[in-house]
């Protein structure tokens, strides 16, 4: 090892010991905290506030109400950072986008593709229900497209690459499902706003006091945190083909994957 | 024991941004920068944990749709904090799209160069430049 290497590990260990003293001094508070902040308890208390429905969000799970509705446009811009890191990645390979690929392949044994075509519907029955119950249970868009994302993977593997290139879900459904769920994402938040000629709020669930716009809170008696559902809904489906179009391209053969590299003289 | 706990994250975020830093080899700094994400979002929870006591024995979910005052009261005595989750449940989602680009870049690299060491890629590219301008 040479000195230089030395020194800066030595670095690394003083740094991170200068970082940990204000840490265990209290400056993030006492860890472990014993009690919670104003600001936790204050979301804990109205989110399913029955009494005080002037801050309420029709929704018992607290995590998703903060997710969608107390910082539902925090959210929206995160979900634009999503959308534009996952378009950059298929940018990358814009000239092969949609293509056939050019290797078969006839996938795995039948023994592993039957017990795989009995899980996939399982893993998509548990994903979308993730997505569906987001507003009841711990879940939600993000958890429940991740968990539907694995599905395409795994078939890929099972089923061979012709599979995604004899699919009826190719390149451009996919990518017109992506954006008819993100426009959802965006017409939501506005819907209040239009409805009540500009008296609403944008990011608006439940009725408050000078806006009477509300979205639904309940189903037959089951809270369903009126525009928390379709927000949910919405990312779940904008996840689910995000990560399925990255994964296709991603997994295309070497082949094919060098044409976008061909027509580049010098390529950096 | 959170001293260890606390201790230990610090250092795995330290180790994974030497990681960044001092390895040549692409992937290596890739995975070394997913350990420091993780690592990260893991103090945030542990920021919003809390304390689990004796007395507290029911689970931390409101546990009526037409909950009492009480209940709300009660909800609020035994839950952590929603805020950290929230906020690093997204950072997961966009870290994994942030990963899959970064993959991306790594593997358009890779056929480029056919190497992923961010030394030998620099080699490649300073004789290429020569090459061009001689």
């Amino acid at each position: 090892m040479k000195l230089r290497d030395v020194l800066f590990i030595a670095l690394i260990i003083f740094v991170t010991f200068i970082l940990l003293i204000p840490t265990l001094l209290g400056s993030i508070g006492a860890t472990p905290p014993g009690d919670l902040r104003n600001i936790a308890k204050l979301y804990l208390y109205l989110t399913y506030n029955i009494f005080n429905k002037s801050f309420w969000t029709a929704s018992p799970e607290a995590v998703t109400a903060i997710v969608w509705d107390y910082r539902g446009l925090d959210t929206l811009y995160e979900t634009i950072v999503f959308y534009t890191a996952i378009i950059a990645a298929l940018m990358l390979y814009s000239e092969i986008l949609g293509q056939r690929d050019v290797v078969g392949g006839i996938g795995l044994s039948f023994i592993v593709k039957r017990g795989f075509s009995i899980a996939l519907l399982a893993i998509i029955a548990v994903g979308f229900s993730t997505v569906l119950h987001g507003m009841l249970t711990p879940g939600g868009g993000f958890q429940g497209g991740a968990i539907v994302a694995v599905a395409p993977v795994i078939a890929l593997i099972v089923f061979s690459r012709k599979l995604f290139d004899y699919s009826k879900l190719s390149y451009r459904l996919l990518v017109a499902l992506r954006s008819l769920a993100l426009t959802g994402i965006v017409l939501v938040p506005l819907i209040p706003l239009a409805l009540t000629l500009g008296n609403g709020f944008i990011f608006q669930n439940q009725v408050k006091t000078l806006a009477r716009f509300s979205y639904p809170s309940t189903i037959i008696d089951v809270p369903m945190g009126g525009s928390l559902l379709l927000l949910n809904l919405f990312e779940g489906i904008a996840v689910f083909t995000a990560f399925m179009l990255a994964f296709i391209v991603l997994l295309y053969s070497e082949d094919l994957s060098k044409k976008p590299l061909e027509g580049e003289d010098i390529g950096y | 024991m959170f001293l260890i706990t606390i201790a230990s994250l610090y250092l795995n975020i330290a180790i994974s941004i030497y990681g960044v830093i001092a390895k040549p080899n692409l992937v290596k700094k890739f995975i070394a920068l997913t350990i420091a994400q993780d690592s990260i979002n893991t103090v945030a929870i542990l920021m919003g944990y809390r304390v689990w006591r004796e007395a507290i024995l029911q689970p931390p979910i409101l546990l009526s749709w037409s909950p009492s005052p009480k209940d709300l009261q009660d909800f609020m005595n035994r839950a952590v904090d929603p805020l950290p989750q929230a906020l690093v449940l997204t950072a997961i989602v966009i870290g994994l799209a942030v990963n899959i680009f970064l993959v991306s870049t790594i593997l358009h690299l890779y056929r480029h160069f056919k190497t992923v060491d961010m030394d030998e890629i620099s080699k490649l590219k300073r004789g290429a430049i020569v090459e061009e301008t001689a």
